[in-house]
């Protein structure tokens, strides 16, 4: 039950009196009302903004006792101590008087807070005569408070001596209860403990012997060191990481698109962990690291954050952003990216003020919309991107001299032009007016659309079905349009291909070539139709084998609009012919394989031949226009043009991240680069409606913060969108930040005591917790800022060597229970139960199948099926034998709309949502997911395998090896008996099925 | 195949509320153990205070855009202007080319029962029902693109990331029954609509309250109810055995941890699941129904051959397969259960997203809803369940009164219909009509929101909208957002 009574959770600020929010609902029979707990707040919250030191509409005002009873022209006086019927002011709230309704602005008071009222005037409405309401300070909130180090305690009360400062902090709350901290864990406990905190791995029973046994002093020490060298601890982390940050490897919504090049940034994050980035410059890149590190893979990568999260593909791709539906779109993109760039790194709720502003933390609507205008050039897309800088240079010279070849043939052109004159502008004109008609003609049954490859060189054919043979006078090929990306005539024809005849279906014996431009590539003949003869071949079926695809994207596809076979009596055999090819992107209306013989193509409804006619016809006129000199720079120009397209041809093929970026695209999806990357205009909306934008908003940070740091970027009108991001990372880690630092550290101090100081990590708002341990929040954060240098390994060493964290959490502390039975104060460890990654590695690990191969594109434990349209992803059909599949869970690739039944039961987070916290539950689904689920089952299978290998065939051996390696202990003779019992009834697969569902397996002490 | 376990003695000091509180539901451990153990109410269920006019709920979602026209808003002035170029006498913003000439309905349509309610043909069977049923037609959506309207109207908000409807109606009320998942799905079963899981699981509530997704009449209808096909080494005796040691081994790890009551929570998630794996399937075994409700239903002859092509008999067999389903699951206590029809949108169409032609694909697909679903009413009638089970139909938005130049319609999110059934429901009436075309509610100033239905639903299961609440992220989150309102009108 998270509801509680708003106004509870305002700031209570009472001159003389800084009163803690109550934390029960208060029944106002139950008690006698108390001016300043119950009253003070809510004029404070509700009344002053109007009626305080500010403004005194109708002359009242209710911050001294004297003006709250006195003041207010004709309704004066508005409290009538003893009866509140009498007295305007509860009759104005309490909406008794339909001419007369407050507050004006907001929701109505509570009933509550209305009853609470009636009780404190039928009461005499008693008002201390020294009592002030003060009107709230916006930043008289703790996480708004400037970070000042506080003093550590120096008082011993709590127990040992502390050597750690986090243990003074922790000793001194305790002791205030008179608690004191639990007995250090067991060397067994503590060691499993570190290993999972740190790696997300169990240890082997080898390596806790070890450490049992070794009897240095600073054995612990030297294991945090140890594990935190680990690559799996980058890879531990990064899962906490991507929780919060909530990413995908699909889109989500309708249609769920897979993202194929998400995954750089999930390896970003690992490699900034394990090489221990210092936090700012971890923050800097993930907003706008290639303005603030440019040339550097991990500046291009980390913008993989700001793309993270869902994103509406029908509503970007199909809806123009000039509909109401495509601003939706586009605005809740940038809603998201607003939302993960200070939710993540300021754990500040601006999203609720998109509508109004906030209602309980300082942040108006106009920061909102400044926020989203820091995004407004950006959209999610892949971004390419060399990881050799040298590579990446050589690229920036050729595009850069490609574009001083298109300025000069721009010149060159200008004085064609002058020379021209009338004549050579009349024909460009026709020519252009044939283009257009040529692709305005087009209808909408395309063609024949082959599936898409990742490379030119893959092999694909397409075949008509004459239904008997006929001597074929011509084949012809007619070229499809599509503006996908800006090809438009001539989309996907050919670049390598044959032309055969055959009476085998199969083409498996013999076949007649008509046509081999299967050796050098072929021309792009837009939409005009090429002729092939046919030599007068009879053969039932033409078939056209390609042998290198045309470009589409960063793939490579084939499509034809048409293909017509003519017989003698030049009659077109072909029209309406069964089509049939290697595969084919069925896609009516515009691309269907019956589109190949339906007589619908480009060129037949204009353009084509008489296209290429006026082409030819100004050619031939520049020829007559120019002198030798000039010919020869206008060829020279373009052989220079030909050698530089053919330079960037060879280059490498660049990288691709799924990032925020400025995009260049076309139909519907256009982006910003097509205008060199201009950031949209942003307007604050009227109650978050696109159909109601009110002023015009700059990029800026929230403004209240402004006593503490400059909100305002001063950017100049025309500086690049870039800019504006790197603005908002600069202000994120201003050192004077209240939030961002506290943020962190409170984030890494959850994931290690399964609480966080404050209980809502991405809330330090007024809507948020309270720190159960204030000091030590701001302790800790200006600790890691300053001292730390932001270094989290240094960070995570100093936690997990406190006391605090190496408690036992198995005391029984009665007294403790009593007082502190949620462990707030932390007189001992909080057990924890594994998450569900952590359960999913576990399991590999025990079985021995653990695959440790870091990085790259994501395993799959699924089967994509009808991948075209709207991919189902079948979970059910996935093979758990495949070794690809037993990698860490961190490299698992998430889909968004149809979520891993296995990781999802075990609560493992929601990728379309910011999780700060997993839930915990213990439902009998997760016990069934356990008990049958087929990656469990194949892991018991292996685990017996195992086990059989490493201890031989006697059942007691097997048995008591299972169970040291996944409880890291030897079992007692009582369980080793009902485990060999029951293992010589029903194997050892069956006990490693048991033992993987232990309580004690999924627990750590 | 398995004993149903009891209730161990040994998790004494774990109470009932502590359980609920791990594995029942958050205010609905509070509802479930005051109903089973008549504990006292704690304080703060201000949401619950409401009387229930109904226990359960049956939700049916057309995915892909269900035309209104063509079903249950009968336009008489597009058959007049049929053919003719379409007017709407403002600027229309539509999905696709949707503003063709105007299209007449594609069925005839014809009155129905003491109210006279006209229905298109193809929902005819629904006819013998009318009078039980409240029509709104003036619903709106607040997005035209189908992923955004599909969450809109099942879970109150645009975006991804928000509890079903049904999720809600598990936090706030809990399970009738704790041997079978309180909110329970029926997908389509071609698979799921866009959005897929998003539009039914738990986001933020704790992941107990996420619907189950059941497919009846599959080989394994519930995900890891029984072991999967890798599991060959599990036999009856070894999986009692397992139960027994894996409890043994269990209580003794947990009898030195008493502080923490998750390890006895989930000792007895293991005798819940047990209990499940049995009632499961048993609630599922639509052949344990006589031949006369089999009948009803349609039933009686099971699967078939059918053509590849959508078609009316297939249709109607998979949707009264969940129909009766549902009614099973409802009398054994499943709280929530949601049915949906139609797939993702795509081709061949396989929802009721008919851009191309609405008679291939609304037919089938109405036909299927309408027999199943009218056999569903009046099976809960004639058990004297319709009088506490409330009945929802849905779809993301209507279609246009317009046509794309041929046969089928675009999207309409402008004004679309939406009716409700059964407990606290007045039957017969229809409330909020749309214009004359059926493009957008008559009275504009006064539409009627899928808040405002969420709002009618928990109302009638007891809950002030209000006050059900779950705070994420900042925000007390709730399932109508910042609005809705009871529709009183088509209360009983």
């Amino acid at each position: 039950m998270t509801k509680r009574l708003a106004y509870l959770a305002l700031p209570i600020v009472v001159a003389g009196l800084a009163a803690q929010a109550a934390p029960v609902s208060p029944s106002v029979e139950a008690h006698a009302v108390d001016f300043m707990r119950d009253i003070a707040p809510i004029f404070q919250s509700r009344c002053l903004i109007c009626h305080g030191p500010d403004k005194q509409r109708s002359g009242y005002r209710l911050d001294s006792k004297q003006d709250a009873f006195s003041s207010g022209f004709e309704h004066a006086p508005n409290v009538v101590p003893g009866k509140s019927a009498l007295s305007p002011l509860f009759r104005f709230v309490a909406r008794l008087d339909a001419d007369h309704v407050m507050p004006q602005k907001g929701d109505p008071l509570t009933n509550d807070q209305i009853e609470l009222l009636r009780a404190w005037i039928d009461g005499g409405a008693v008002w201390p005569d020294d009592a002030m309401v003060k009107a709230a300070d916006p930043l008289d909130w703790w996480s708004l408070k400037p970070l000042v180090k506080p003093k550590v305690p120096t008082a011993t009360a709590g127990g040992a001596a502390q050597n750690n400062s986090i243990d003074a902090f922790v000793c001194e709350q305790l002791a205030k209860r008179d608690l004191v901290m639990a007995p250090v864990a067991e060397g067994r406990a503590l060691c499993r403990r570190l290993f999972v905190d740190l790696t997300g791995l169990p240890p082997s029973p080898e390596q806790v012997e070890a450490y049992v046994r070794d009897a240095s002093a600073d054995k612990y020490e030297q294991l945090v060191d140890q594990l935190l060298a680990q690559p799996q601890y980058g890879e531990r982390w990064a899962r906490h990481w991507l929780d919060v940050v909530h990413y995908g490897d699909t889109h989500g919504y309708d249609k769920d698109q897979p993202r194929p090049h998400a995954w750089p940034y999930r390896d970003y994050v690992i490699r900034a962990l394990n090489s221990d980035m210092p936090y700012a410059r971890f923050v800097q890149q993930q907003i706008a690291g290639d303005v603030l590190y440019p040339g550097t893979l991990d500046g291009v990568v980390a913008l993989g954050f700001l793309a993270a999260g869902p994103w509406d593909f029908i509503g970007h791709a199909e809806v123009a952003e000039d509909k109401i539906d495509g601003k939706f779109a586009r605005h809740f993109d940038r809603d998201d990216m607003v939302g993960n760039a200070i939710g993540t790194f300021a754990s500040l709720t601006v999203q609720c003020a998109q509508c109004h502003n906030h209602k309980f933390d300082p942040v108006t609507q106009a920061d909102y919309y400044s926020l989203q205008a820091v995004f407004a050039a950006v959209d999610r897309a892949d971004k390419p991107f060399d990881t050799d800088p040298a590579l990446a240079r050589r690229r920036a010279t050729l595009i850069l001299e490609q574009r001083k070849l298109a300025a000069a043939a721009g010149n060159l052109d200008a004085d064609l032009t002058v020379r021209g004159g009338l004549p050579l502008a009349s024909i460009r004109q026709d020519i252009v007016a044939a283009e257009r008609a040529a692709s305005q003609g087009v209808r909408p049954e395309y063609g024949w659309h082959s599936a898409i490859e990742a490379l030119p060189e893959s092999r694909k054919w397409v075949q008509v079905d004459l239904g008997a043979a006929v001597g074929i006078g011509r084949v012809v090929l007619a070229g499809a349009w599509d503006d996908f990306n800006g090809i438009g005539a001539g989309f996907g024809f050919p670049v390598r291909f044959r032309i055969e005849a055959s009476d085998d279906a199969e083409f498996a014996s013999v076949s007649q070539v008509i046509a081999a431009h299967d050796l050098s590539d072929f021309a792009n003949p837009g939409t005009t139709p090429q002729v092939f003869a046919g030599g007068s071949i009879r053969a039932r079926y033409v078939r056209v084998t390609i042998t290198k695809l045309a470009v589409r994207k960063d793939d490579f596809i084939a499509a034809l609009s048409e293909l017509q076979v003519f017989d003698a009596k030049d009659q077109n055999c072909a029209q309406s012919a069964v089509v049939t090819s290697s595969d084919s992107i069925e896609a009516p209306v515009r691309w269907a394989r019956q589109n190949l013989t339906d007589g619908i193509y480009p060129a037949a409804t204009g353009g084509g031949d008489a296209l290429l006619a006026l082409r030819n016809r100004r050619d031939a006129q520049v020829k007559d226009l120019l002198d030798a000199p000039a010919l020869a720079l206008r060829a020279a120009n373009a052989a220079a043009t030909a050698q530089n397209t053919n330079a960037i041809a060879e280059l490498p093929p660049q990288h691709l991240v799924y990032a925020a970026t400025v995009y260049e695209g076309s139909g519907t999806f256009r982006g910003t680069g097509g205008m060199g990357g201009k950031p949209r205009p942003i307007y604050l909306l009227a109650r978050g409606q696109v159909t109601q934008p009110g002023p015009l908003m700059l990029p800026a940070a929230v403004a209240a913060l402004d006593p503490l740091l400059p909100s305002q970027f001063m950017l100049a009108p025309d500086a690049p969108e870039g800019e504006r991001r790197a603005a908002l990372a600069q202000w994120l880690i201003d050192p004077r930040h209240p939030l961002t630092w506290r943020s962190i550290v409170n984030r890494v101090w959850q994931y290690h005591f399964g609480r966080g100081i404050v209980d809502t990590p991405n809330d330090l708002g007024r809507m948020g917790g309270q720190p159960t341990h204030p000091q030590l929040l701001d302790w800790l954060a200006v600790t890691f800022r300053d001292d730390l240098q932001g270094s989290l390994k240094a960070l995570h060493k100093l936690i997990v060597t406190s006391a605090a964290y190496r408690q036992s959490s198995s005391v029984a502390n009665a007294a403790a229970q009593r007082i502190d039975s949620g462990n707030t104060l932390l007189w001992r460890a909080n057990a924890r139960k594994l998450s569900a990654e952590d359960v999913r590695d576990a399991v590999l690990a025990v079985s021995g199948t653990l695959d440790l191969t870091p990085g790259g594109p994501g395993w799959q434990d699924f089967v994509v099926e009808q991948p075209e349209h709207s991919p189902h992803y079948r979970y059910d059909l996935s093979d758990h034998e495949d070794p690809k599949t037993w990698r860490r869970s961190v490299y698992r690739f998430i889909v968004r709309s149809q979520m891993q039944p296995f990781l999802t039961s075990l609560d493992c987070a929601d990728p379309s949502i910011r999780v700060d916290k997993r839930n915990e539950c213990l439902s009998p689904l997760q016990a069934l997911t356990l008990l049958n689920n087929g990656f469990l089952l194949t892991q018991a299978k292996h685990f017996a395998a195992r086990v059989l290998l490493e201890s031989g065939i006697s059942t007691a051996a097997q048995v008591q090896r299972a169970f040291l390696l996944v409880t890291c202990r030897m079992p007692t003779t009582t369980e080793s008996e009902a485990l060999i019992a029951y293992a010589n009834q029903h194997g050892m697969t069956n006990v490693c099925r048991v033992l993987l569902n232990l309580n004690e397996f999924i627990f750590l002490d | 195949m398995r004993k149903s376990a009891s209730v161990d003695p040994g998790l004494a000091g774990l109470s009932r509320r502590e359980f609920l509180r791990h594995s029942g539901g958050g205010l609905g451990g509070i509802a479930l153990s005051s109903m089973l153990a008549a504990e006292s109410m704690p304080r703060g269920s201000a949401a619950l205070l409401r009387a229930a006019k109904c226990k359960r709920v049956i939700h049916l979602f057309m995915a892909g855009a269900a035309s209104h026209l063509d079903l249950f808003d009968y336009k008489p002035l597009l058959e007049k202007l049929d053919g003719k170029p379409s007017d709407f006498g403002e600027p229309v913003e539509t999905f696709q080319d949707g503003l063709g000439p105007w299209l007449k309905p594609v069925w005839p349509f014809a009155p129905h029962g003491q109210c006279g309610k006209l229905l298109g043909e193809t929902v005819s069977p629904l006819g013998k029902h009318v009078d039980r049923m409240a029509f709104i037609h003036n619903v709106v959506s607040k997005s035209g693109v189908h992923s955004q309207a599909t969450l809109l109207q099942a879970t109150g908000f645009l975006l991804p990331g928000f509890p079903g409807a049904g999720c809600w109606a598990s936090y706030g009320l809990g399970s009738l029954n704790e041997n079978l998942p309180t909110f329970v799905v029926l997908p389509d079963h071609r698979g799921f609509a866009s959005n897929g899981v998003k539009n039914w699981d738990a986001a933020f509530l704790p992941s107990q309250h996420s619907g189950t997704v059941i497919y009846p009449g599959a080989a394994a209808p519930i995900a890891d109810l029984q072991p999967h096909r890798a599991g060959d080494f599990i036999t009856e005796a070894s999986e009692r055995d397992a139960q027994a040691l894996l409890a043994q081994l269990n209580r003794n790890h947990a009898a030195a941890r008493e502080v923490d009551s998750r390890l006895f929570a989930r000792i007895r998630s293991y005798e819940l699941a047990a209990r499940m794996q049995l009632a499961a399937p048993e609630a599922m075994d639509l052949k344990a129904e006589p031949l006369h409700v089999l009948k009803l239903y349609g039933l009686e002859r099971g699967p078939q051959q059918w053509p590849k092509e959508i078609n009316d008999e297939e249709e109607a067999f998979y949707f009264a397969q969940k129909c009766l389903t549902a009614r099973r699951l409802l009398e054994r206590g499943v709280r929530f259960v949601q049915i949906w029809s139609g797939n993702d949108n795509s081709f061949p169409r396989r929802n009721w997203d008919s851009h191309e032609d609405i008679r291939r694909d609304h037919g089938p697909l109405s036909h299927g809803m309408a027999v199943g679903t009218a056999a569903l009413i009046e099976d809960l009638a004639q058990r004297g369940m319709l009088m506490d089970t409330l009945i929802l139909w849905t779809t993301e938005f209507g279609r246009m009164p317009s046509s794309q130049g041929g046969k089928g319609r675009d999207h309409n999110p402008f004004t679309f219909t939406n009716w409700l059934c059964g407990g606290g429901i007045k039957g017969g009436v229809t409330h909020g009509e749309s214009d004359e075309w059926g493009y957008k509610p008559l009275d504009r100033a006064n539409p009627t929101m899928g808040y405002d239905i969420h709002a009618t639903m928990l109302h009638l299961l007891g809950i002030d909208h209000q006050q059900l609440t779950f705070r994420h992220n900042g925000i007390d989150r709730r399932l109508t957002d910042v609005h809705g309102h009871v529709i009183q009108p088509i209360l009983s």
